[in-house]
């Protein structure tokens, strides 16, 4: 276990880096001069060439791209995000208080996806191919269809614009939640229902099921003790891949509702090439993403001993 | 000429080769006779650089075995040719990849000798017998003429009657073509019927090295002479006397 | 297989035909004509600079179905390419190829593209190099996985032993079989695609105006969604349909693939 355990961290360390090498080398080749906007940042917008000069050696711009790369990243490694090219304050500050807008609803989404999902997969899978089933694949599929940014937008323009019953814009109070968590759940719930019912099929078809019926095995125990486990094994992966997918959704549904969560502190930060900002949402962004899946990896094996890994 | 010098393999921490040494000249034939699970196909596949060997060293002539450019004659004999593709496209594999030039005089004597009707090359390999695709396997074994081939179990798909038949061509074929021949076989019938020599391969080490009449008459190591008993008990040696 | 051959036949026509049959010029300002309601001769109305929106939806097809399968074909050729290697090319190559792919997976794909496309600037081409660079990962572990099943089987062996040049064995005896879950994969990926690009386009980071894109149509309707809240429907509808048509026609193409498994 233990030494299962050194692999999986030993390439989430792999995986960080390179997404840290890949994030610094994509803002070095991005046009303009980042030593610019810094001082410009701090000293208004007419700047001197010593000035300038001063902010690349402090940077380590001069002294090419391994340079400049460590000297972002020794920082980082101690915590440290650095300070905003635009206003210089430090970065981590702002970074948690988007964080705290984000979570809270993040965490709402999941729950409302599931709980759409399971009883919706559940139902469905009691007979495979009734109207029941069919409907429930088909809304499923019209669901996974339907992106995030359009049904955010039919949801302001049916509860905020015509009725006027819910808050469209900002955080303010818990109703501002109420419609983007809405958008984020439908989908989830969409695509949930689509994995959980093939896992439960999936599940039930296993040639071992048949004979429980055979000895009379009470049918909700089977559904316990046989399906249950395996229809988990899937689910866990599939919060894996959902997670992708609940935070693609909340940039898009933050920006629409105007939200000072993650996603528009990095669509904000790109638009005012904020790039300390970018980089830290990046940063933080993969290591939620990696933590999660080192869970997931984990959980994987402890359901399933069997198991090597997901990408065999 | 095949050298195979002090040559291991390991796999997942166990041994499955250890120190294995021998050499077989051209126009020769070793049979590597042993039970399942002695080492035989890892045999093949570290002469033919398929498995990486700890140590040891292999050669042809003294160059890379790699260099003479030797076929292989499977066990499973459609298994050895893409099922979407004409046994015929597969054939001309070697003659393609190696730039060779196809002598017409040459395929029609091969086809000949091995009963290969020309009909048959435009079909896949599903859709001709066990015993005919085999019978092709060796035909892309020898197109390109090269100095050594290994057969891994070339009979063991095939019914009695079928066995019988391929191995006369094979020795028919080598007696034609003039290649050395390194048959993997678990039927010490066969190998003493069909070879000069008869390595005894055991939880992969060499356990007697013999010329084939001088094993089949007096064994030098129990396990030889168990295999041999056996043999005589299940008729294989008789059938071939 | 035939399913997915319409699809693409009718992707292809729509976004080839589609502006030529456009009744109006999708780019023409026509300001006393804005905000028009869907009838006459602008049969689903006209956006807040008087431009006919059945026009800019069919030139739209152009830029959101054209440019998706651009993207999901680049990401489909260096995918296959990078999963091969990793197949066929040992064990350094393959640890290589494969520690590249997770790090490209350890990240959510539209955010990547969402900060590619925003940092190097808006436009056509750092949109396709975004949505590539992020969309060639899932094409790299099929092409792996059943590439590594492939060469242990004989003929590729006998292949490798009669000397065939690694491009000619990936060619003749690991693409036949590769090309059907790759295809499956690649609807998959079509998908994403428009929806990625659209979602570019909507956040601003996509096709820039005065390009009819699906996405940046939405965008432009926003601002006027109390007035005229029916122009926020079509762009938004012409995603939905093009999405779940692809959607299904994969799910289609998978079933009759895993039949034919099935059977053999």
């Amino acid at each position: 276990m233990i030494r299962i355990f050194a692999g999986l961290l030993a390439r989430a360390v792999v995986v960080l880096t390179g997404t840290a090498l890949a994030t610094f080398a994509l803002l070095w080749h991005a046009p303009g001069d980042p030593a610019l906007s810094i001082a410009q940042a701090r000293y208004g917008t007419v700047v001197s060439k010593e000035v300038l000069d001063f902010i690349r050696a402090e940077a380590g711009f001069d002294d090419g791209f391994w340079t400049a790369f460590w000297a972002w990243l020794a920082p980082l490694i101690q915590g440290d995000f650095g300070q905003s090219s635009v206003n210089g304050r430090d970065v981590w500050p702002d970074l948690l208080t988007a964080m705290s807008y984000t979570f809270p609803l993040a965490l709402v989404s999941l729950g409302l996806g599931l709980a759409v999902s399971v009883p919706l997969a559940l139902i469905a899978t009691r007979r495979p191919g009734s109207w029941m089933d069919r409907s429930a694949v088909a809304l499923a599929s019209v669901g996974v269809a339907i992106p995030a940014f359009w049904l955010g937008q039919l949801l302001i323009l049916l509860f905020a614009v015509q009725l006027g019953w819910l808050p469209a814009m900002g955080a303010e109070r818990t109703a501002h939640s109420i419609l983007p968590a809405m958008t984020l759940g439908f989908g989830l719930a969409a695509s949930l229902t689509r994995i959980l019912r093939s896992g439960i099929l999936e599940a039930r078809g296993q040639s071992f099921l048949p004979a429980f019926h055979r000895r009379g095995v009470a049918q909700r125990n089977i559904a316990r003790d046989h399906v249950a486990p395996h229809a988990a094994v899937p689910v866990v992966t599939v919060l894996g891949l959902e997670l992708a997918f609940l935070l693609e959704g909340l940039v898009v549904v933050e920006v629409i509702f105007a939200r000072p969560g993650l996603g528009s502190f990095l669509v904000n930060a790109i638009f005012a090439r904020d790039f300390p900002k970018v980089q830290a949402m990046v940063i933080l962004a993969a290591v939620i993403f990696v933590v999660v899946n080192l869970l997931i990896d984990l959980i994987y094996r402890i359901l399933d001993p069997r198991m090597d890994g997901r990408d065999a | 000429m095949l050298k195979v010098e002090n040559i291991s393999v390991r796999r997942g921490g166990a041994t499955t080769l250890k120190d294995v040494s021998f050499s077989l000249a051209a126009e020769r034939t070793l049979a590597v006779v042993g039970e399942s699970g002695a080492g035989k196909s890892t045999l093949i596949g570290a002469i033919l650089g398929l498995v990486r060997c700890a140590s040891g060293r292999v050669s042809w002539n003294d160059e890379p075995v790699g260099k003479c450019r030797p076929a292989l004659v499977m066990q499973e004999p459609r298994a050895a040719f893409n099922p979407r593709l004409s046994l015929c496209r597969s054939l001309m594999e070697p003659i393609m990849a190696q730039k060779l030039v196809m002598d017409a005089s040459r395929l029609d004597r091969l086809c000949q000798s091995l009963e290969v009707h020309l009909d048959l090359l435009d079909r896949r390999p599903d859709q001709v017998s066990i015993g005919q695709a085999q019978r092709v396997g060796i035909l892309r074994a020898l197109i390109a003429a090269p100095p050594l081939v290994l057969f891994d179990e070339p009979l063991s798909a095939l019914d009695a009657v079928t066995q019988k038949h391929t191995a006369r061509l094979i020795a028919d074929m080598q007696a034609q073509e003039g290649f050395a021949a390194l048959i993997v076989t678990h039927d010490l019938g066969y190998a003493a019927a069909f070879a000069d020599e008869i390595a005894v391969l055991r939880a992969g080490q060499i356990e007697e090295f013999a010329a084939a009449q001088a094993f089949v008459e007096e064994p030098q190591t129990d396990y030889g002479r168990t295999l041999r008993d056996a043999a005589f008990a299940l008729g294989a040696l008789e059938r071939v006397a | 297989m035939r399913s997915v051959g319409v699809l693409v036949v009718v992707c292809l026509l729509l976004a080839v035909f589609g502006p030529m049959v456009a009744p109006h010029d999708p780019t023409a300002i026509n300001i006393p004509n804005r905000l028009r309601s869907p009838g006459g001769a602008w049969l689903l109305g006209t956006d807040a600079l008087g431009r006919d929106i059945l026009s800019r939806l069919l030139h739209g097809a152009r830029w959101s179905l054209g440019l998706a399968f651009v993207v999901s074909l680049l990401g489909l050729i260096i995918g296959t390419v990078i999963g091969l290697i990793a197949a066929q090319g040992g064990r350094l190559a393959d640890w290589i190829a494969m520690r590249t792919t997770d790090t490209f997976l350890a990240f959510p794909e539209l955010i990547a593209a969402v900060v590619i496309a925003g940092v190097l600037g808006a436009g056509t081409e750092t949109l396709i190099f975004a949505l590539t660079v992020t969309g060639w990962m899932r094409y790299a572990r099929v092409a792996r996985g059943i590439g590594l099943s492939v060469s242990s089987r004989g003929y590729v062996v006998q292949a490798r032993l009669a000397g065939l040049s690694p491009l000619a064995i990936a060619r003749w005896h690991y693409l036949p079989s590769l090309l059907p879950s790759l295809t499956v994969v690649w609807t998959g990926m079509l998908a994403r695609a428009i929806l990625g690009i659209s979602t570019l386009g909507f956040l601003g980071f996509g096709v820039q105006p005065p390009m009819p894109e699906w996405g940046t149509m939405l965008l432009d309707a926003r601002i006027h969604m109390r007035s005229t809240p029916l122009q926020m429907i079509w762009p938004g509808l012409a995603v939905v349909l093009s999405v779940l048509a692809i959607n299904l026609a994969g799910d289609a193409l998978r079933d009759a693939l895993a039949e034919q498994d099935a059977k053999e």
